[in-house]
């Protein structure tokens, strides 16, 4: 299962109260749970799917607003990334019975059912807590409306950038002057670096996450134009550019690049450990290596993805929040749950910082301490460069389009099948998602 | 404890020490302890390997460290991270709430059930009867569709009712309890019928003290079978606040990703409530496995 | 959601039969007063979804809520065509072909010895069925970390027989061949103990006084078990292969748990994709026409064992 793992402390850590508590609830038990209700405070319940190191600093964000504020009851939980939470999310609101406040990605706002499954918000909810729409990117705020309504809070923008290990690449020459990695054009280019650096890791050039094909898949894709656009039963791909997309996967495990398989947990662990010198996965993970740096020692920056045809966009996503549906909010639920969101925005420099994400909330991100941040500036230009996924109600993070085309893809990085197979397999699978009646609409 | 397992616990052990003679071990005898020994031990490895984890700290634990299986540092820092969660202790309790719900109500409304079918005729009795029989071969499993629609529709996601309800229904038990309730003579009922005791008296005063060992098992399997289940808590806990220990460890550590001995303990503490039971109650839940193959 | 049908029945053998003055009934109202609480969760829990899920298996209803309208058999046609459906039974019955051998040769080995070891029975009864008691989620906490490709116990000691070459792990839960086998053997050790137990119950009602007669005759302990146990156990090993057949359909849980289905759609089994249409894909129409497929197929299995315990009882 692809779940990333986690930092401890990234699940709810005063999630739920005390067993004593729980056992004078049992005459309680009939209705709800038994633990909260009893504290006399404000209890809002986050669901989240942050299991990466970036969990790890929502937690710490977590712990700072509930220092600030003492009568309301944070009780975040951490989901398995994915299906899992997003299964969970549907099926939870379908029985009006979700968190109060969820972390989703935008690309699946569409794929949860904002209308039947969501409470929308309300302009005058947020600016009386402080927001106001033009505090955000406009390409980012129109994805947060369905029909008229705004039904997400957006977070941050994030995505796949390249880490590199100063200590190797500076061994084999591959970094400029000042210590940034050299820039590459084209394929050939960006191997021969990889080759150097397997030379001296003895293992592996980079290191990726093999259950997240589609990411590198649809970066590189785009990267050369690609197109993949949705009509009725019907789609366009560029079988060409998708099947060069595929080849760069099997030629780099084929060569021993990168490895054959490897999770998201194995895939930083490759990079930490030095049997990668370079590591092509999200910015999530710069808390788990500045971490591994302070305990073990790990010089590393990061930068954007490499050019092999012509750029460097990179596959990427925001995280929002959104409210699941109520049968009937509490007044008081409902103002704490807004109140956090807004508190988590206006401190979401350290969302940046900890988190590696690119706060969404433009007032953070303008301010000229985050603009020095480093190695965030490094790769600031991955905003510009992001590729969200395509338009479709089976796309988007973690979705089947996503699951499905990546599952293929892993067996591309093991070597049990050939780019052509997997791109027949590739088309197979999306005609068969087309195929299927849109539950959604 | 002790006094529990010592008891012998074969079948029929009148008989069969009666004709057991001490006789010098053989070495075919010898054999045979010594495979079934190493087997068993073989057996419980996991759980040993399990607890071995559980107890070393996390460094230590870790992959890519030597195997052994006496820590070096022996450490409970898992275990406490642990119960600073929390969760995992709502999960325990959960998980007793639900299953003694389901427990209690599996047997007071087979035991009525029962009784009615065993004891009384009245109109459509058969056909309630064979409808219940017929029931035996729906799977639970492939009503989860609907059956987490009703639940919705009812409001009861996410509640200990909604948990529980569904599992009640147990038309085996029924089937079984009236097979017990058949084979007891009625005179006893008769006797207290004519110092004037109500139908539900007879059946709470003279039945049901006459039913324990079977109640019992019934008891002891439907808690089991509650504690256990993981498919239907799986679909209608929606909050960890709500879920039941196999649920909550499945479902939520995902998160504990590389944190092995934390994992461990978890899995400890989650083996052992039942261990506990299954210990205390081993012979009832012995001879009620044995019951299905020699009915 | 029924408790497992395995349940016990303990013999009423303790309680003096038969009956010795019948009871003349009178019909009357007041039986059905005692049946009716549990007939109303029978009817609410069990009756009405069975029902419902058929409707809804001619709907398009979607878990999303948005209004669902009539479409006919276009589930079932898309059910019965579809063959990734077909390819998670297939699935399921590669599980059981896989898992029910061990299963019965296994539990039968393991009852003989334990049979034989009596001294040491309740010691090895413990061992055996420890497992069974434990939940799921445990289970496969444990064996996911006993699969580890490096670092694992079972590759650390395949690799110290010599069994494993420590350069090329088994990558046990991710291979597409490996993962159903890891899977079965979780479960063979989760489970057997069940089996062991209906085994252990076999032996020891069969009569010494057969295997008496047979020493007489000069048969040794290998021809006694094939020639005279192993016979006698034929019954025991027909309900727990019909036994292992009905959990085999309904097996979702280790799958869920451990592999997730994959990789590459390995392991997913029927109950799994009927949660991945109905839950992960909303669709709880085609969902529910998929559950009356493996409705059907579990009523078969359970009519044959219906018929072998009343063919037995008669």
């Amino acid at each position: 299962m692809p779940n990333p793992p986690s930092p401890p402390g990234a699940l709810s850590r005063r999630a739920l109260l005390t067993g004593t508590a729980a056992a004078a609830g049992l005459g309680l038990a009939g209705c709800g749970s038994v633990s909260g209700g009893l504290s006399g405070r404000t209890r809002v319940k986050q669901w989240n799917l942050l299991a990466g190191s970036d969990g790890a600093v929502m937690t710490e964000m977590h712990d700072q607003f509930a220092a600030e504020h003492p009568d309301i009851e944070l009780e975040a939980t951490t989901f398995g990334w994915g299906t899992p939470f997003y299964t969970r999310l549907v099926m939870g609101a379908s029985g009006g019975n979700a968190s109060d406040i969820a972390t989703i990605h935008l690309s699946r706002l569409k794929s949860v059912s904002p209308a039947t499954l969501l409470d929308p918000i309300t302009l005058d909810e947020l600016t009386a807590h402080g927001l106001d729409p033009a505090d955000f990117p406009e390409k980012i705020w129109e994805q947060c409306f369905a029909g008229d309504e705004l039904y997400a809070i957006p977070i941050d923008t994030h995505a796949l950038v390249n880490y590199y290990n100063r200590t190797v690449c500076e061994q084999v020459g591959v970094l400029n002057p000042d210590g940034t990695l050299l820039e590459t054009h084209g394929v050939e280019e960006y191997l021969d670096l990889l080759r150097a650096v397997k030379e001296a890791t003895g293992q592996y050039g980079t290191s990726l996450d093999t259950l997240g094909g589609w990411r590198q898949f649809w970066a590189w894709y785009r990267q050369a134009d690609g197109e993949m656009t949705f009509g009725d039963g019907e789609y366009e791909m560029d079988d060409d550019k998708a099947l060069q997309s595929i080849e760069i996967m099997y030629r780099m495990a084929e060569e021993g690049l990168c490895p054959t398989f490897a999770d998201g947990g194995q895939c930083a662990a490759n990079f930490e450990n030095g049997a990668a010198g370079l590591v092509q996965v999200g910015n999530w993970e710069i808390n788990r290596f500045k971490a591994f740096d302070q305990a073990q020692g790990l010089d590393f920056s990061m930068t954007e993805m490499p050019d092999f045809f012509g750029n460097r966009r990179t596959q990427g996503d925001c995280h929002s929040y959104v409210l699941p549906r109520h049968h009937s909010w509490d007044p008081e639920v409902r103002e704490a749950t807004l109140a956090y969101a807004a508190w988590m925005l206006r401190h979401s420099f350290r969302w940046g910082e900890g988190g590696g994400h690119t706060p969404a909330y433009l007032p953070v991100t303008e301010s000229a301490e985050y603009q020095a941040l480093q190695p965030n500036a490094e790769y600031s230009g991955v905003v510009q460069n992001v590729q969200f996924d395509p338009d479709v109600w089976f796309s988007g993070s973690a979705a089947r389009l996503f699951d499905e085309t990546g599952a293929i893809f892993n067996q591309v990085y093991g070597l049990a099948m050939t780019p052509d197979e997997a791109l027949a397999l590739v088309k197979e699978r999306i005609q068969a998602l087309l195929d299927l009646p849109n539950p959604v609409d | 404890m002790a006094a529990v397992l010592d008891k012998p616990r074969t079948v029929a052990p009148g008989r069969r020490a009666a004709k057991r003679r001490f006789k010098r071990p053989t070495v075919g005898a010898v054999v045979v302890y010594v495979a079934a020994a190493a087997l068993a031990v073989l057996w419980l490895l996991p759980l040993l390997w399990a607890l071995s984890t559980s107890l070393k700290p996390e460094t230590e634990a870790s992959l890519g460290q030597d195997i052994h299986w006496i820590p070096q540092d022996w450490s409970l820092e898992g275990y406490r991270t642990l119960f600073e969660r929390g969760d995992h202790l709502t999960w325990m309790i959960n998980s007793t709430i639900v299953s003694t719900i389901v427990t209690v109500l599996t047997l007071v409304l087979c035991v009525l059930a029962a009784y009615g079918f065993s004891r009384f005729d009245f109109p459509a009795k058969n056909v309630i009867f064979g409808a219940i029989i017929a029931g035996l071969m729906v799977p639970g499993q492939a009503l989860i569709i609907p059956l987490f629609d009703l639940v919705n529709d009812l409001r009861l996601s996410g509640t200990y009712w909604g948990l529980a309800l569904p599992q009640v229904v147990a038309p085996v038990m029924v089937f079984i309890l009236k097979r017990f309730f058949d084979a007891i003579p009625r005179d006893y009922e008769e006797a207290a019928k004519l110092d004037g005791a109500g139908h539900l008296r007879v059946l709470v005063s003279v039945i049901v003290p006459l039913s324990g060992p079977i109640m019992a098992a019934v008891g002891i399997f439907t808690f089991i079978g509650s504690w256990n289940n993981f498919l239907w808590p799986l679909l209608v806990a929606t909050d960890p606040s709500m879920m039941t220990l196999p649920v909550g460890l499945g479902v939520v550590s995902g998160g504990y990703g590389l944190f092995y001995a934390q994992n461990m303990a978890a899995a400890v503490l989650g083996a052992l409530p039942l261990l506990v039971v299954f210990l205390i109650f081993q012979k009832q839940i012995v001879n009620g496995v044995a019951g299905v193959g020699l009915k | 959601m029924t408790v497992k049908t395995e349940a016990p029945a303990a013999a009423p053998a303790a309680v003096p039969r038969p009956p010795t003055a019948p009871n003349p009934k009178r019909r009357s109202w007041t039986g059905l007063w005692f049946v009716l609480p549990f007939a109303a969760f029978y009817a609410l829990f069990l009756v009405y979804p069975t029902f419902l899920g058929l409707f809804y298996s001619f709907t398009d209803k979607s878990l999303t809520g948005r209004p669902a309208s009539w479409v006919g058999l276009d589930n079932w046609a898309e059910a019965l065509g579809d063959e990734r459906a077909w390819d998670a039974l297939w699935n399921t019955a590669v599980f059981t072909l896989y898992s029910t051998p061990p299963l019965v040769v296994l539990a039968i080995v393991l009852a003989l010895l334990v049979n034989r070891a009596r001294r040491i029975g309740w010691f090895l009864r413990m061992a055996f069925f420890a497992p069974f008691v434990v939940p799921v989620s445990v289970v496969t906490m444990i064996w996911i970390w006993i699969y580890q490709p490096t670092g694992g116990l079972l590759n650390h000691y395949l690799q110290l027989l010599g069994l494993q070459d420590p350069a090329a792990p088994t990558i046990w839960l991710q291979g597409e061949t490996t993962a159903m086998w890891s899977v079965v053997i979780t479960t063979v050790w989760w489970t057997l103990g069940f089996n062991f137990l209906l085994y252990l119950a076999a032996l020891q009602t069969i009569d010494p006084n057969v295997y008496e007669a047979a020493s007489i005759d000069g048969a040794g302990w290998w021809r006694q078990t094939a020639h005279l146990t192993l016979p006698l156990l034929k019954r025991t090993t027909g309900l727990v292969v019909v036994l292992q057949l009905i959990a085999s359909l309904r097996i979702f849980d280790q799958m869920y748990l451990m592999t997730a289905g994959g990789p590459n759609r390995a392991t997913e089994v029927a109950i799994h994709y009927i949660y991945i249409a109905g839950f992960e894909g909303y669709r709880i129409g085609y969902a529910s026409a998929l559950s009356y497929v493996l409705f059907v197929l579990i009523l078969v299995v359970s009519i044959v064992q219906f018929r072998l315990f009343s063919r037995k009882e008669a």
